[in-house]
């Protein structure tokens, strides 16, 4: 039972976390850019539960818009690096050979990379959005789960279950998706839980450079990075978003040990 | 020494969670050990907050107030400052005349005054470096500051090709006479600009074209100024260091041995600083820190009124905001009053105007508060009249500001401003200092954060940026009208109270035409080291450096 409890409690406040932030315009009785000037920086009180900011908008409302974007830009830019990094590590260690070691060296050479002046050519490019902030991560992110995928796959293409699947006439395709991938689960499902955090402190990152989230929306990386020129008079401001932050991140890498937990113990073996 | 440079920089690589664990230690990490205030008291040596890395340190180059601080440490020009009263004093001129008609000035330079290579400055050298000023392909943007002197104008728009028609003569090595076309009071306050610092010429020649924009000249080790201080050491984006010039006439009096000058772009961590002891003096005050010195350490903080106007340019080729009624709509939406008590917080006056009220008992049209004043309702009829009813089909526009916590303050709450009283959405963009100034020149905005501080006090200073040529308008408006009283019918003035009439019917042109949204006057607001002797705050804001000194107070004594 107080198993269960710890297994799912990181779950369910991350539920929690998720749908307050989704439903933050019902919520919340304050536009998250509202300013009321004369009221100013007030700790938390009735009116407004976790205090205002310096231009007197409501700290919770734009907790919970920021974490919209936090988590969005969490979410979808791991999703970009888990569909390119799987599927790029996948061939290159099934097929192996030459196409393995051109695969990899481009891998080697977007390592080097420096990702900063890459963010920035994008943005002189293509112009400042959102969505190329999402690529733009995303489009990093995917090399590491590339490498590790790739030495899953090496590591489990010559065992004999898989020698086994060929000789019985598999396609390709179905080795890789039906005996292969599922046993290089564990590592993928880790390091994504993983990958989901270093997004959003990339994010909060390049919107303190002013390559990301402009004012008036703000992420929780950019409220945490406000909150810190003000920590000695307005505690708050860097307190609560620090606090959603942590939380959050705490409980994704909760959730991703119990899913490693539970894929070890089933996945090996494959056929299911 | 561990915590010598755990700077700013260090923010910028790390999440924002380091950001935190930073600054913890930056104030907890620098408290043991020698702070640097105290060994920098004892060896002479100012650590001096200043504010962005210069774009350069060429003075005919250099426009902005970080790097003015620095040339006017680094050169002198023929007259100086009173630190107090702004008054003229000799500086590379000992003494001069003025002849009865007050159009000839006869400087005679001091026969001691050496360059920092050891070398006499002589006439030469001022009437060279003027010279140079008024070349265009140099792309200077206070050349306008020579335009009194007789020819220079025409001079510089390529009228004549005689540089020796224009006003300025050497009389001997030792003498300078200068023909001005018509009587100008602030003449000799312009002498301290650093566009009429004298140059080196030998030293710039050997770096290539007299005006090549990038040349290597004003790099360490090249430089050759003739103040009390020389460059010493130039680290990109961490310090300028400036050494005491041993060559210089007035060394004996000069008390420092070295200035540091840091960029501090972020000033809550310049305040950080100072309060770890890293600086003897901070460019700015954060506003949250505003209360606390004024409260618990009153003896360092000094605010003081400060000749300045904040205001943002419209770029009026952009067809958007080519209709002066959205520039006027947009100027009315914003509560100034709100801006300046809520948002900034330390003293500043809100504009509605160019130039500051009293420069130099100068006042801008009576009516210009009542043209620009507060008024959502006629802001909102504004933007209908010109085409865009209830903000629909305009915007977003960009508001591009150099990167400074308080330049963002004023950008975010204007920009809620706009979205509530007109429903235009605006949308931040923050640049460094340099990109910035690049940006704002090539004229790449929409509307960008812009200040203009006083270089010498006298209102024209305010609104000669305004003519058509000149190199600090930036926003595409020109007005024949405006260019012809300031540069035709104001030089001719005989009597202040005519004077004061035309730059009026000036800067109601200006007004009208409104290429600028005015925001507030400032104050100027520093956290002084008690260990700093002889800082007196002026309206200029303009230290003099070399009667600064250094001198270790007792530690006061805490109940």
């Amino acid at each position: 039972m107080a198993r269960r409890v710890t297994y799912n409690l990181p779950l369910l406040l991350l539920a929690a976390i998720a749908l307050a932030c989704l439903l933050a315009p019902w919520l919340s009785p304050y536009p998250p850019a509202a300013q009321q000037l004369l009221l100013g920086a007030q700790p938390p009180s009735v009116a407004h539960w976790l205090g205002t900011d310096i231009f007197g908008r409501d700290l919770l409302t734009r907790l919970l818009y920021g974490g919209r974007l936090s988590l969005l830009v969490g979410l979808t830019a791991t999703a970009v690096a888990l569909l390119i990094g799987v599927s790029w590590g996948a061939v290159a260690g099934y097929v192996g050979g030459r196409l393995d070691a051109v695969m990899m060296r481009i891998v080697d050479t977007l390592y080097a990379l420096p990702f900063v002046i890459f963010v920035v050519l994008m943005m002189v490019v293509f112009g400042r959005s959102l969505l190329l902030l999402f690529i733009a991560i995303g489009a990093v992110e995917w090399l590491t789960m590339a490498r590790i995928v790739r030495a899953q796959v090496r590591a489990i293409v010559h065992s004999d279950y898989i020698e086994a699947a060929r000789c019985l006439g598999l396609s390709r395709w179905q080795i890789v998706t039906r005996h292969i991938l599922p046993n290089c689960a564990g590592p993928i499902i880790v390091y994504t839980t993983l990958t989901i955090p270093s997004v959003m402190l990339l994010e909060a990152f390049l919107s303190f450079l002013g390559l990301g989230v402009q004012p008036p929306d703000a992420s929780w990386g950019l409220l945490i990075n406000q909150g810190v020129e003000t920590m000695e008079e307005y505690p708050w401001l860097l307190l609560y978003p620090a606090l959603a932050l942590t939380a959050t991140l705490l409980c994704l890498n909760l959730v991703g040990d119990r899913l490693r937990d539970r894929l070890e113990g089933s996945a090996v073996g494959g056929d299911r | 020494m561990a915590c010598k440079m755990l700077s700013i920089r260090k923010l910028n690589s790390s999440g924002a969670l380091c950001c935190a664990l930073l600054a913890a230690l930056l104030v907890a990490g620098c408290s043991g050990g020698e702070r640097r205030v105290d060994s920098g008291t004892a060896a002479g040596v100012l650590h001096w907050g200043n504010a962005s890395e210069p774009a350069s340190l060429d003075p005919q180059i250099a426009n902005g107030v970080p790097e003015q601080k620095i040339l006017s440490a680094l050169w002198e020009g023929l007259v100086g400052k009173h630190p107090v009263t702004l008054e003229p004093i000799p500086a590379g001129a000992s003494h001069w005349q003025i002849s009865d008609d007050r159009r000839t000035y006869r400087f005679h330079l001091r026969s001691d005054a050496r360059w920092s290579n050891g070398e006499p400055v002589t006439a030469e050298d001022y009437r060279w470096a003027w010279w140079r000023a008024l070349q265009p392909e140099l792309g200077n943007s206070f050349a306008t500051m020579l335009f009194p002197i007789v020819n220079a104008q025409a001079y510089w728009r390529g009228e004549i090709d005689d540089f020796s028609q224009v006003g300025v003569r050497v009389v001997d090595p030792l003498t300078l006479e200068v023909e001005l076309s018509h009587p100008t009071g602030y003449f000799l306050q312009l002498l301290d600009m650093p566009t009429l610092y004298p140059l080196h010429r030998a030293s710039i020649e050997r770096h290539g074209a007299a005006t090549a924009r990038a040349s290597r000249w004003s790099y360490p080790g090249n430089l050759v100024s003739n103040g009390p201080f020389q460059l010493a050491e130039w680290q990109i984006n961490r310090r300028i260091v400036v050494a005491k010039n041993p060559h210089y006439w007035d060394a004996a009096a000069v008390a420092l041995n070295q200035i540091i000058f840091y960029p501090t772009e972020n000033t809550t961590t310049e305040e950080r600083m100072f309060r770890a002891g890293q600086l003897h003096y901070s460019y700015d005050v954060p506003v949250n820190k505003m209360a606390y010195y004024a409260s618990q350490r009153p003896a360092e903080l000094v605010v003081a009124p400060y000749l300045g106007s904040y205001f943002y340019r419209f770029n009026t080729r952009r067809p958007e905001l080519a209709d002066p009624r959205v520039r006027r709509a947009l100027a009315r939406a914003i509560d100034r009053r709100q801006l300046t008590e809520q948002v900034l917080r330390a003293g500043q006056l809100p504009a509605y105007a160019m130039t500051p009220p009293n420069t130099a008992g100068y006042y801008p049209p009576a009516s210009a508060e009542a043209q620009l004043s507060f008024d959502p309702a006629a802001a909102r009829a504004l933007l209908a009249e010109a085409g865009y009813p209830d903000g629909a089909g305009l915007g977003p526009i960009e508001i591009l500001y150099n990167t400074q916590d308080e330049h963002r303050k004023v950008a975010v709450a204007i920009q809620q401003m706009w979205k509530q009283h007109l429903n235009v959405d605006a949308t931040l963009q923050n640049q460094e200092w340099k990109v910035y100034l690049d940006t704002e020149r090539r004229g790449d905005y929409q509307i960008t954060r812009a200040s203009w501080i006083g270089d010498y006090v006298d209102a024209r200073n305010f609104l000669e940026i305004w003519l058509c040529d000149s190199d600090n308008n930036r926003t595409g408006w020109c007005d024949p009208q405006f260019d012809q009283l300031l540069l035709e019918q104001l030089p001719a003035a005989t009597s202040q109270a005519e004077r004061h009439r035309l730059l009026q019917s000036a800067e109601q042109r200006l007004l009208d035409g409104l290429p600028l949204l005015p925001i507030y006057t400032y104050t100027s607001k520093h956290l002084v080291h008690p260990d700093l002797n002889g800082y007196t705050a002026n309206l200029l804001n303009q230290p003099l450096f070399k009667q600064l000194s250094l001198v270790r107070q007792p530690p006061a004594l805490t109940p």
